[in-house]
Formats: C-alpha cells, structure tokens, sequence
C-alpha cells in the first residue's frame, strides 16, 4: 500500500453487499468511516511484543544514565528524564526514528509471576507462572475493549517445532489462547480465504461444511454430561466463528488481497530470525487491512524454550543466559544482538503504522507497541523490576511523549506492578479496571490499585 | 494444535469420592483433627491474630461443612509447610494421621493434571480398607499427536503431503496424554479442515485420458469413481462412499442417521458447485467428526453384573489399540465386529497376542518409559564442547537407554527391579541392516576420527568413553564397570536430561525420585523465591547447594535435595567420576607471566561426597542415610511402595487420568498381576486393560445426575 493511500479511500471501495444481517463490529466500523464518521470509524490498536530470556535493564537507559549500583535501584519516588537529546542504548537503537513517541519504563514489579526462567501466562496475566492460565490475560482483555474480524491475532516463534504454543495468552480461566507459530497456518488462517483465490463456489461449500460440521459436534455433545461436555465446546465453537467469520473477510476481501504479504519461503521456514521476520509482516499486513486491533507476537515459547538462532551464531539462549559468549566478548553480545535484531523488526512495523494516513494523522497515531520479556529483566529474575518499552500513545490516552521513567523501587510506599501497567492500559482502551490478576502478597502494606498516572494523558 | 485446559482454581475435576465409614469412626478424627488445629494453629490463625488472613478456631469439626478450608489445611501439612519450623511440629505420624483422616472424611478429588496424581495419599490406595470400586463416567479422549498421525494413515494409505500434525500436548514434565486435558479450537479446527481436504484430494486424485479417468496411486477406487463432473454419482454409489468413509476413518459403519445427513450436505452442496467437488466435501465432513478426532468411551455395550455398562465392542477395541499402538489394530477390530470381544477374557487374550506379536507395533509402551523416566529430554539439554575431549552426542545416549528399555521389556522378568538395579547398558548403539544376512545389527554410531599426528587431538574419547569403556563393545548389552552405574537412573541419558547447561540438577534429580518412586508430592515454588544456586567455580556443586538450607527453602529442599545428591557421583555430561573438579583460587592468582598477567585459571580436583539420604518416605525400611546412588537405588527396588507407586504411574499412563480412591481394587490388582507373574510388565498391562476402570463405564442414565463438583469454564 502506497503512503498515499488513506484507509478511508481503501474502504469506500469495500462493497458492502452482503447484507446487513452480516454486519459485524468490524463492518459496522468500516461503514461508519466510509460514511465519513472518522471519529467512530477509527479504532486503536495495540501489539503486544514479548521476547525470550529477559530484558537487560540496562538496555533502557538511555546516554548519561547509569545502570543501577549493585543491579538494584533504590529510588524512592519516580525519576524521570527526557529522551530528547538523548542517545539510545545501541541495543535499542532501532527506535531512535521515533523515540519522541516512546516511554522507556523501569521501576514496575512482577513478583507474583516469580519463575525460575519464563513467567509464561504470569506475564501478561499477573498471576503465579506455574498454575497455567488462571484468568484472562491483558492482551486478551485489551482484544476486548477493541473488537475486530479477529479479535486478537496472536502469532511469532515458539522456541520449537511446535506449529502452535498455549504458554502465554489466555481469555479467562483454563482457556489458554493458541499462539500460531508457523507463518504458513498464520498466514493461511488470516488471508487464506481470499489470498487463494477459491472463489464464491469454494466459499459456498465451505459454508456448508461448517454448518454441517457445527450440527455434528451439537449432536455428539448432547451425548455427553458434565465437564465432558466441555471438550466438545470448543469444537462446536470453533465451526461457529469460523463460518461467521468467512463471511466478514469476505466481505473484506479487497482490503486482504492489497495486504497479504508475499512472504516466499520464509512461509515454511525453519530457521528462527525468518519466522519471525515473516510473522512480523503477517501482523503489519493484519493491522493494515483492517482485520484485527490487537496482536500478540513472541518470541519464545515459555518455560525455558528460549529460541534458538543458529543462524546468528547463537545456538542456545540458555547458554547465553549463562554467561556463554559463543564466539563474542560476552554472554552481553549475543544479548544486545539479540535486541536489536528483535527492535528492527517492531521498528519495521512502526514505520509501516506511520506511513499510513488514518483520520487527521497515521494508524501510529492510534497504536500503541508494548514491547517486555516473558522474564522480566533476566534470565533467571528476579522480577523487582520489569523493563517495558511503550511505542504510541493510543489517540492521545497515554504519555509517551520520548520518557524515561523510574518508578519508586520495589517495596516503597509509591511503589507500582505490572498490574497497575496493565490497568492503565484498560483505562486507556475504554474498559477501565483497577486490578489485574493477583496482587503480591509482599506488597500488601502499597496500594496496589488503579492505573499508572505517570502515564495516562 | 489442541486447546489446552491447564489447570485452574476454575476447573475443579472429577467426582468427590467419600469413603464410607462408621459415624464413630468419622467423629473420632474429626475430633483429633480438632484438637491437632487448636494445638499447632489457633495461635496465629485465631482470634487474637490472623496470618495471612486465615482464622482456624472458627473451624467447623464436620469435615463436610466446611470442606474446603480442611483441605487446605491438610495440604498445608501434607507439605509440611505449616506449622512453621519456630513452632513445635508435629510429629510425622501425628500429621499423617490428620492427612488421611481429612482426605478419607472430606473427600479426594484427584488432581487434573498428571502430575497431581500423587495428591491422593498412598496408603488409601494400597492400605487394607480400599475403597468400593465406583465406576467412572462416559468420557470422550482426543487422538494424540501420533494417533493423529495414526488416523491419516489408517484413511490415506499413500503420501499425503501438506498434513499438519494439529494436536500437541501440555509441556509439563511426565505424562502427557490425559483425557481430561484437551479439546480443539478454533485455530486447530482451521488446520483439521485443510489437512481433511489435503486427505481427500489425495483420496480422489485421478487423470483423465482419452475420456477415461483412473486413480493414481493409493487413490481409493470407489471415491475415483465419483470424480467425473459429467455423470452424477447415484445414491448407491454415494452411500457406499460414506460407509467406506467411516471405516476408513472410525472403524465402524455409519447409522442411517447419519448417512442421510451427509446426504444431504451433499445435495447442498452439489446445488451450488459441480459433483466431484460435492463429494469430496461429503468425505471431508467424516474426517473431521468427533469420533474420528476423539476416542468415544461412553459405554455403550452391555450392562455388567458388577453394575455399570461395558464399552461397546468397537470402543473397546479402539481403547485397547491406542492404549498400545497409534493406529486401530485389525484383530481385535475384526474381533469386535464379530462378537468375539464381549468378555474379559476375550480382552486378556488380545491384549496378550498384540503384546507378544513383534510385528505388531506398540509406540506407546517405549513412549510411557520415556514419560515416566524423562531420560529423552537428554536432547533439550544444550552443553558445550566438554573440556576433556570425550564427544556428547545426547540423541546417541537416549537411543542407547530406549535399546536398554527394549531389552528389559522383551525379557519380561522382574521389569521394574532391572529398570533401576542393571548393571547392563547399551553403549553408543544404532542398528543397521546387514547386506548379506538382511538382519538388522548393531553397530557404533561414533566413531572418534582418525587423528592428524600433528595437530593436537580433537578428541580424546567417543561416546563410548562416557560409559567408561576405551573401545565398542562387540557384545551388546554389555556389563558396565563394576560399581559405576545401575539402571536407568545412572544413564548418562537421564543424568544429562536432569542437568543445566553447566552443572548437575540435583534438585531436580531428587524431585523425580521423590514424585515418580516415593510417590511423595513437592509444593510449586512459592511466590518470591527466586531458586538460583550461586554460581561459584571454586566450590562444589554440592556445596554451592547448601544456599537451600535455608530454613524457608527447606521446607520444600528438605523433599528433594538429598534424593538427588548421591547422583553427584557423576558429572553433567553422565561421566562417573570420583573426585569433582574446581577453581583452584590460590593457584589462579600464581599463574601469571612474567609482567603479571593472567594466564588463565587452575583447576583442582575436590574431595566427593556422594551419600544421600531417604527420609518420609512412607516405607520405614528405605528412611536412612544411603552411602552412594548404587545403595540408593537397590533399596527403592526393594520396597513395595516404590513398586506400588510405578504401577500408580502405569495406571495414570495407560487410562489416561489419575487414580481415584475407587480404582484401589484395579491398582491392587495389577500390583498382585506383577507380583505373581515374576515381575511381567505385560501381565500388569493385562490386568489393568482388562479392569473395571477399563472396559466399565457407570450407567448412562445414572450418568445425568452425575454429581459434578466443579464449575464449568466460561
């Protein structure tokens, strides 16, 4: 898509033929803003990007700063600086472009999520990492607020083989949100439908099969009694939205077929950097066409399935979490080269959100990019502390006007979690909550409530 | 993939099992259970103060009334994390007394997951007042990966390329294939459709020349058929399709039900596309029905004498295939379609033809070896290149353990004893077929290179040098060096699988012998502790260890360590070594140049220590110090509880879930099977496929008031 080309422009050629009976949110939406009701029309977003084995928090500090005396900081209130001015630390330079746009923040605990390496559902659900997903995670939560065709998009790169990964997201208890990990199914899954040209009498029959096949799973369910029933819930579920939602993406075809990436072999490969690289254009193209509001990508697949980068000369993350250099100066080289290999790619996907004209100014402008570890700062963390990066300010609702911010350390009186970061998100969203997950027993003499105001416009 | 139902404080399992007794009965421990909180409790979970937010003296003494709080306060002591250590404890009776007097009086749910199996106290299941067999219910099991795999097979004899495997399992360590814990979402029903369509576009391929179409190879003849867009199939024809559809696919015919159904899901769909395409969708709906993606026990067949209802036939055989193999075995199918699997013995005896028929292949007994032990996750282990030159190769150390397995297995005598005590092993094996005989052999897989004379050596030993021998052994099994290693437990394999990138994992080690051979339970790590051990070359691992003796890591260190340290007696690559290896500190500062600089660090070799210790282990002769792993491992296959606490795992492995209170009988029995039988893996198997909690389902109309306890999922 040219920078010329307006989302607006791209949708008044959506034909909406299809009837109103099949409008859903996302149709709804795109009618609004062809009628010219921007205000309605344009909707946030926010990408949620975790990466394996800790973040450094000395990734984050940016020139004249330096890192915390015995890797512990002892502030008592919250201590800010300016980015402007200010060099980026090399191994998150890749956001130097547009590092008015972002706040760099240290300061937040996750102790709850406490593990030995990955908080796996911890991370994005504030809750113990080894009982599963306990309750709904926050980019789940987020998807909520924000409805699109697909109410979250979450993809990237397992650690293994695995084509799907149930670590990290969850939308509420035991429900563990699937991960696709192979860009060929994300792909498929997400533009398949158009993208391979099938046509109306390949859409009609599958129609038919999934009215058939939902049928089938509600007979055999009558069959069963109590939890078992359950196991064909899913199933049936599954049939259901699937069938609506070919309907919706037809109706967006037009928009997919601009959008799909064309992505060769790096569909079907096996080499770690280029799964990544294709599913981070498989979520830029997911977002541009319009499809979805909220994506999860990782890279790792939780527990201590780091990824592997043999093609960087980084074999094992474990490794390289314990002081193995592989060839450099230091356990630190493989770190850094890791960042920055992973910042170029949310870099990339921010230029594309900022290339896009949306309303009065570009998608970015209504984005947000929440960039963590699946380990808060470490290998093994200890979770004091837990570096974030934010990209975007969601239309205005948050403060990342180029910050850095060092929240009041662990166990001071001003003290805030993740939960509270996850809080303000949801302010900033529409669906304000006040807690998230569970609250760190340790911490029961701070107020552990309400969003962050550091960072809420 | 599947969806996962990890557990949750949402999704409360199974049936609570109560266990019938006296009201005396039941009111003398409610009493002493009473009297244990107001003694070790109340004073800081009382009136005057409530730590941690919990209050006790309020307690109702009817377990029932107020059930959950008694639970918790069992598990508390079941763990040994309360009373805490300032406090008077208990004695070790008094708590398990408490223990089993709450969990026989307020109920047991087992656990979810297959690692929570050993929640429901030993004793209960093996103790003299087993409780009365209640069935379980009509249940439902997702294929597993390989059954998946399996199921494509059994429809598509051919290659089908472009299939996705769509299923995977939960990542926690041990057994991974439960009933309860899988369903299929919607990104795995996106992968189900496609692969189906791939199956019957492979099913159907044909060419047309000179107007006459023919299948290609493996291709299904009566699907070709239909394949003509110019001649409409007939009903016959469409009806046949479906029925050899379903026994392709399920092993059984269609009802009439549902063949006028996929009839007309045809007919839809032929009114809007051509009618080679409208079969094909017909085919793909069979392929993805739920009794072809999931395993149906509902129990169907007859009502049995001891109450209840048996699996149908067909069920049956389909349970008993998958129990064993990845695909429906053909004669205890064709047994089933023709009435010859409708008693007990009729079962045994095909349980035993499939266990004693080499040609027939049974995955799954080698995968629950795998499962149970975990020697396999040897390969996830990443190390570097060893310092002394003798080469790692972790895949050649799991295939030397499987062969080991293997051999245990094909000998069938005292199984569980050979698997922890021989002496024997398999050393840096593959098996090759011998071009004259056609025999498969056995041959090294590494074999160190030749060295250049003037280069220092790459290597100093091949993987055999990790056994301790200098070169292959012709003869294999071979008898290991004496008094180095025994069993599975000192395989380099399973060493290796319990290690860290850089160091032995004896925690884990002990954790394993505590949950998988003690049957013991060890708490999660609990909020805030971060379980790092310092890393400090110049002292040994067993000593950098002693950070967990910390009194508020003991509690749950005090479970694990010492079961885990006489393994010391090897390195983390699975060496046996007497001495360890450390940063010699005074040295390292002596070694400089002339100018100062250093030239690098001295090692020294450090006294080993490899005693151990076996304490609450719920069999009174194992308690004790032990003076090395070899000692350790002869008195766990010894005792009866170790044994007991393996066919508990068999149990969980091969049904599928964990052991309630109501298939003591069924454990009971299988442990008898295996004594009996001189220690026959197979007649254990025998005895427990061929069980009540096996082939009976409790009544399907008593099924509708089944007492479900927990609350459904959103």
């Amino acid at each position: 898509m040219s920078a010329k080309t307006t989302r607006r422009d791209m949708m008044k050629t959506i034909s909406l033929g299809v009837g109103a009976t099949l409008l859903s949110p996302i149709l709804d939406q795109l009618a609004a803003h062809a009628a010219g009701d921007e205000r309605r029309a344009i909707r946030k977003r926010v990408i949620f990007v975790m990466q394996s084995n800790g973040m450094s928090p000395n990734h984050l500090l940016p020139s004249g700063l330096k890192p915390a005396p015995n890797g512990r900081w002892t502030n008592d209130t919250l201590e800010e600086v300016s980015l402007k001015d200010r060099t980026l630390h090399k191994a998150i330079e890749a956001f130097a472009p547009f590092q008015e746009r972002i706040a760099l923040v240290q300061g937040l605990s996750g102790r709850i999520a406490l593990s030995d390496h990955s908080t796996n559902h911890g991370a994005l659900g504030c809750y113990p990492a080894s009982k599963g997903p306990m309750a709904q995670t926050i980019d789940s939560a987020v998807s909520d607020a924000l409805p699109g065709t697909f109410p979250h998009v979450a993809i990237g790169y397992g650690g293994s083989t695995d084509v799907m990964n149930y670590s990290y997201s969850a939308s509420g208890p035991g429900k563990s949100i699937p991960i696709i990990c192979s860009p060929d199914l994300a792909f498929k899954s997400i533009f398949g439908s158009v993208a391979e040209g099938a046509g109306r009498k390949a859409f009609d029959r599958r129609t038919n099969l999934l009215d058939f096949m939902a049928d089938d799973v509600k007979r055999s369910r009558a069959t069963l009694v109590g939890e078992e029933k359950q196991k064909f819930d899913r199933y049936l579920e599954a049939f259901e939205s699937l069938g609506n939602r070919q309907r919706e993406l037809l109706a967006k075809a037009d928009d997919l077929k601009k959008n799909a990436p064309k992505l060769g072999d790096k569909l079907t490969t096996s080499t770690s950097s280029l799964i990544l690289e294709a599913q981070f254009e498989i979520a830029t193209a997911t977002l541009l066409a319009g499809v979805t509001n909220v994506v999860t990508l990782i890279s790792g697949g939780g527990g201590q399935r780091f990824g592997s980068y043999p093609e960087f000369g980084i074999p094992d993350l474990h490794g390289v979490g314990h002081g193995a250099a592989y060839g450099r100066t230091s356990s630190e080289d493989c770190h850094v080269e890791l960042r920055q290999f992973h910042t170029k790619l949310i870099a990339g996907l921010v230029k594309k959100l900022a290339s896009v004209k949306e309303g009065d100014g570009t998608m970015l402008d209504q984005s947000l990019i929440v960039y963590l570890s699946d380990s808060g700062e470490g290998h093994h963390p200890n979770l004091r502390e837990w570096p974030v990066v934010l990209i975007g300010n969601l239309g205005g609702k948050l403060k990342t006007n180029g910050r850095y911010l060092r929240l009041p350390q662990y166990g001071a009186k001003n003290h805030r979690t993740m939960a509270n970061l996850y809080c303000t998100l949801l302010h900033a969203v529409g669906k304000p909550r006040d807690k998230f997950g569970i609250a760190d027993p340790a911490l029961k003499d701070i107020d552990q409530t309400g969003p962050l105001a550091e960072l809420l416009a | 993939m599947t969806g996962i139902f990890l557990n949750s404080f949402a999704m409360v399992a199974g049936t609570a099992l109560v266990l019938p007794l006296s009201a005396a009965a039941d009111e003398a421990r409610q009493k002493k259970a009473a009297a244990f909180v107001q003694a070790h409790c109340v004073k800081c979970h009382g009136p005057a103060k409530q730590a941690g937010d919990v209050r006790l003296d309020n307690l109702s003494t009817d377990f029932a009334k107020d059930r959950e709080r008694w639970l918790a306060v069992r598990d508390q002591i079941r763990d040994g994390l309360m009373p805490p250590a300032k406090e008077p404890r208990p004695s070790a009776d008094e708590a398990k007394a408490i223990v089993l007097g709450v969990t026989s009086s307020a109920g047991i749910e087992p656990g979810r997951l297959p690692n929570q199996g050993n929640l429901i106290p030993h004793e209960l299941l093996f103790g003299k007042s087993a409780a009365p067999a209640e069935l379980p219910y009509a249940r439902v099991w997702r294929l597993n990966p390989e059954g998946y795999m399996g199921f494509v097979r059994d429809v598509f004899r051919g290659r089908a390329d472009g299939i996705v495997q769509p299923f995977t399992v939960i990542p926690e360590r041990g057994i991974k294939d439960f009933a309860g814990l899988y369903s299929i979402d919607e990104p795995t029903t996106d992968i189900l459709i496609r692969n189906a369509e791939t199956i019957v576009a492979a099913q159907t391929a044909h060419t047309i020349k000179d107007g006459k179409m023919s299948g290609k190879n493996d291709t299904v003849g009566e699907f070709v058929k239909l394949m003509d867009p110019f001649v409409p199939p007939t009903r016959q024809q469409l009806e046949a399709a479906i029925q050899l559809q379903f026994r392709l696919a399920i092993g059984r015919p269609a009802n009439a039900n549902q063949v006028t159904r996929l009839l007309n899901l045809y007919e839809k769909c032929a009114k809007v596309d051509d009618t080679p395409n409208a079969v094909k969708t017909m085919l793909q709906a069979v392929l993805l029905c739920t009794d072809a993606m999931y395993r149906s026990e509902l129990g169907l067949g007859n009502a049995d004498r001891n109450g209840g209802r048996r699996l149908d036939p067909l069920e049956l055989a389909r349970a008993v295939s998958l129990a064993l193999g990845d695909r429906r075995e053909a004669s205890i199918m064709q047994a089933a379609q023709k009435g010859e699997l409708n008693t007990k013995e009729q079962v045994a005896e095909h349980v035993r033809r499939m266990l004693n028929d080499p040609k027939i292949e049974k995955p799954r007994l080698l995968k629950f070896f795998r499962e149970y032990f975990e020697y396999h996750k040897a390969t996830d282990v990443f190390k570097d290149r060893p310092a002394d030159k003798i080469r790692h190769i972790p895949s050649v150390l799991v295939g030397d353990t499987d062969r080991l397995v293997q051999s245990i297995l094909a000998d069938d005598k005292d199984v569980f004893r050979q698997l922890l005590t021989t002496p024997m092993a398999f050393v840096n094996t593959t098996t090759k077929t011998n071009k004259q005989t056609r025999m498969q052999e056995l041959v090294p897989v590494d074999i160190v290179p030749k060295q250049d004379p003037k280069r220092p050596p790459e290597w100093l030993g091949g993987v055999d040098a990790v056994y301790g021998f200098k070169a292959w052994p012709n003869r294999q099994p071979v008898e290991l060096p004496k008094e180095t290693r025994l069993g599975i437990l000192m395989q380099p394999s399973w060493l290796v699988a319990f290690s860290t990138n850089f160091d032995n994992d004896p925690v884990r080690r002990g954790r394993w012998v505590r949950e998988r051979l003690l049957g013991g339970t060890v708490p999660d790590l609990p909020i805030g502790v971060v379980a790092q051990v310092p890393d400090d070359p110049h002292r040994t691992f067993r000593d950098r260890l002693t950070v967990t003796r910390a009194t508020s890591c003991w509690k749950c260190h005090q479970h694990m360590d010492e079961l885990g340290l006489p393994f010391e007696n090897f390195d983390h690559y699975g060496r046996f070594r007497t001495s360890e290896t450390v940063r010699d500190a005074a040295a390292t500062e002596k070694n400089v140049d002339k100018k100062g600089k250093s030239l690098g660090p001295v090692n020294r070799e450090a006294e080993l220590v490899i005693s151990g210790r076996i304490d609450d282990s719920g069999d009174a002769t194992l308690d004790g110090i032990v003076k090395d792993p070899r000692e350790m491992v002869r008195k766990l296959a010894d005792s009866d509880r170790v044994r007991q606490v393996f066919i508990r795992h068999v149990f969980r492995y091969f049904l599928g879930r964990n052991e309630s209170l109501s298939d003591a009988r069924t454990l009971q029995a299988a442990d008898k099977a295996y004594l009996e039988s001189g220690g026959s893996f197979n007649a254990l198997l025998v005895s427990l496929l061929t069980s009540d909690s096996f082939l009976l389902r409790a009544d399907a109309a008593n099924s509708q008031t089944q007492p479900f306890t927990g609350k459904e999922t959103k």
